[in-house]
């Protein structure tokens, strides 16, 4: 992360003022934002916020309805083809083709790279061995579990070797243990000098892996930086959180309020300890049978930035 | 409102889409499949003309005597070609192409390589005419083998037949990328497709229609196509084929360039 900072990074992608329309809904509406080389960006935000959509204005598989966006120095709106010999993507539902095998799959997909026969089939062969997944050339997608088939899409995107790679909700469905594997994964392509853009709606997700980050909600930016820039700003360093009853929840929140960041989620009161405060300043001020500390988390943040209740 | 309609229209007659290698590498996807598959869809090929050729042929044939100086099985084997490959086209085309492009996502992902959705549309419309051509072949092979095909005309005669093969492959995609569900298949397959097969000159000449069925089986395709292959297969040839094969030609660029404009919009919008 530190390696970010100072000198001038390239751009490798430059979006300003990004709108999609379907029909008369608008899905994004007006997002800007930029990723430098070698870095892990995150899109982030709840179902239906417009990541997808906007990920597919990025590498043509929707067309922009206005603004301006460059990918690679190239101009998505004109020679988005070319972008496209240059990216890996791994797409929300994997797309992988049910009428061949988990090998023909990636040998199909590097045809369409122009990737000539024996070196399609050596590096899909190197890339099944990388995803654990040799003993599954040979066998038909429906035959693999949610988190095979994630591999294997990824495998696919990386059949290229591109050095910008797209993941929309990379780990969304999996246990823990896959999705652990392929955090591992991505920070090593990292490190290997990929870019890497992925969306995700786990906060912890983004927490781990990406160097920078905007929280979307409805189509539009509600925030934008680093994982701990952010909560540190929006929330603090440590939660508090206090079980009361309803009737509680006025009075304490009266109390507190001039002095410490709050959030109210039901009969839950979440203090906010920033700055000069401490944990223990916080319990001191609120009396309850049920109380948690923890550090603060960018769940933290996106809860209070877009509020608890259910927006969909 | 129906003025913009018609002007949309007439700009996706002009749509000619913009190609390159990607047509060979959707070809080639298609391709491997069918070999995957290649005996149940040849088996498929050669039963079900031999059971038309049987049962129409030989059954219903023992009752006719001679058609333009034919017996009625040779008479019909030119049908059989051309309706063969009129409905693997147009099977494929539709039930095909629209399976790929809805249920089970195929072009979605083909377009995130630097293959464009101009090249998927016009590689799939070329694998459609390809494997209705094989068809094509296949029942041409079995009949030459019953001696019910001459072997004299049997070049240009194949020659329409594919012309004929890539006009339906092109409705056939037009109609997936229009259609909101199978049925719209099943609809223009029993309104459309089957009737052709009856009524363009291939189970009785065109005189025996009236008047008014004659003038309108002449804008049919098939129509086109049974003239000009009976023409080189068992007539005397003149200029006219000119007229068919200009007539085949305009109605597949017409279709190509209409599925074109429809698919391209259908998969990024
Ligand atoms: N193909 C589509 N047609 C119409 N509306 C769509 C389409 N795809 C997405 N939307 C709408 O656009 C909004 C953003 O969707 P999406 O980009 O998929 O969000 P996310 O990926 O963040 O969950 C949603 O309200 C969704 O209903
Ligand atoms: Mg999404």
């Amino acid at each position: 992360m530190t390696t970010n900072q100072g000198a001038e990074k390239a751009k490798v992608i430059e979006a300003t003022n990004l709108v999609k329309n379907y029909g008369d809904r608008r899905a994004v509406d007006g997002i800007s934002f930029t990723v430098h080389a070698g870095e892990c960006f995150g899109l982030l935000g709840p179902n239906g916020a417009g990541k997808t959509t906007t990920f597919k204005m990025i590498y043509g598989s929707a067309q922009i309805t206005s603004g301006e966006l460059f990918v690679l120095g190239l101009n998505a709106k004109s020679h988005i083809q070319k972008i496209k010999s240059s990216i890996g993507v791994v797409p929300q539902e994997n797309g992988l083709d049910p009428d061949f095998t988990a090998l023909e799959n990636l040998q199909i997909y590097a045809n369409y790279f122009g990737i000539a026969e024996k070196a399609a089939r050596d590096r899909a062969m190197e890339l099944l061995s990388m995803m654990q997944l040799e003993d599954y050339a040979e066998k038909s997608i429906d035959t693999l579990s949610g988190g095979m088939k994630r591999r294997l899409t990824l495998a696919r995107a990386l059949i290229s070797k591109p050095k910008l790679i797209f993941l929309d909700e990379p780990t969304t469905g999996l246990d823990p243990q896959a999705r652990i594997w392929i955090w591992d994964e991505l920070r090593s392509l990292q490190k290997q000098g990929t870019t890497l853009f992925l969306t995700t709606h786990y906060m912890e997700e983004a927490e781990e892996l990406c160097d920078r980050l905007i929280i979307v909600n409805k189509g539009r930016t509600v925030a934008e930086g680093r994982p701990q820039e952010l909560i540190e700003s929006y929330v603090g360093r440590e939660v508090v959180e206090f079980e009361i009853g309803p009737k509680e929840v006025e009075y304490f929140v009266s109390k507190i309020k001039d002095r410490f960041a709050y959030q109210v989620m039901r009969n839950r009161l979440k203090l906010f300890v920033r700055g000069q405060q401490t944990t223990r300043d916080a319990i001191n001020e609120v009396s309850s049978q049920n109380v948690t500390m923890r550090k603060a988390s960018l769940n933290d943040v996106f809860l209070k930035i877009s509020g608890y209740e259910l927006n969909d | 409102m129906t003025n913009s309609f018609v002007k949309g229209f007439i700009a996706d007659l002009f749509y000619f889409p913009k190609i390159g290698r990607g047509v060979h590498c959707i070809w080639q996807r298609n391709f491997l499949y069918f070999r995957q598959t290649i005996f149940t869809s040849i088996t498929w090929i050669f039963v079900e003309p031999l059971l038309y050729l049987f049962a129409l042929g030989y059954g219903l044939g023992r009752y006719v005597n001679q058609v333009e100086g034919l017996s009625y099985a040779e008479f019909i084997a030119p049908s059989m070609m051309a309706t063969s490959g009129m409905f693997v086209a147009f099977f494929e085309g539709t039930y095909g192409t629209y399976t790929k492009l809805t249920r089970q996502n195929t072009y979605q992902t083909v377009i995130l390589t630097p293959v464009s959705p101009d090249e998927v549309l016009i590689g799939e419309i070329l694998w459609v005419t390809t494997k209705a051509f094989i068809s094509v072949l296949s029942v041409a092979i079995v009949l030459t083998l019953m001696g019910l095909l001459p072997l004299a005309g049997i070049i240009p005669a194949l020659g329409v037949l594919f012309l004929m093969c890539w006009v339906f492959a092109s409705i056939g995609v037009w109609l997936a990328s229009l259609a909101k569900s199978y049925e719209w298949f099943t609809y223009s397959q029993s309104g459309f497709i089957m009737p052709m097969s009856l009524f363009c000159g291939t189970y009785f000449p065109l005189s025996q229609l009236p008047k008014y069925l004659k003038y309108f089986s002449n804008i049919l395709p098939l129509t086109h196509v049974m003239m000009s292959v009976r023409m080189f297969l068992h007539g005397e040839v003149t200029s006219m084929f000119l007229i068919n094969i200009i007539y085949l030609i305009a109605l597949g660029a017409i279709f190509t360039n209409l599925a074109a404009a429809r698919f391209v919009r259908r998969l990024v919008f």
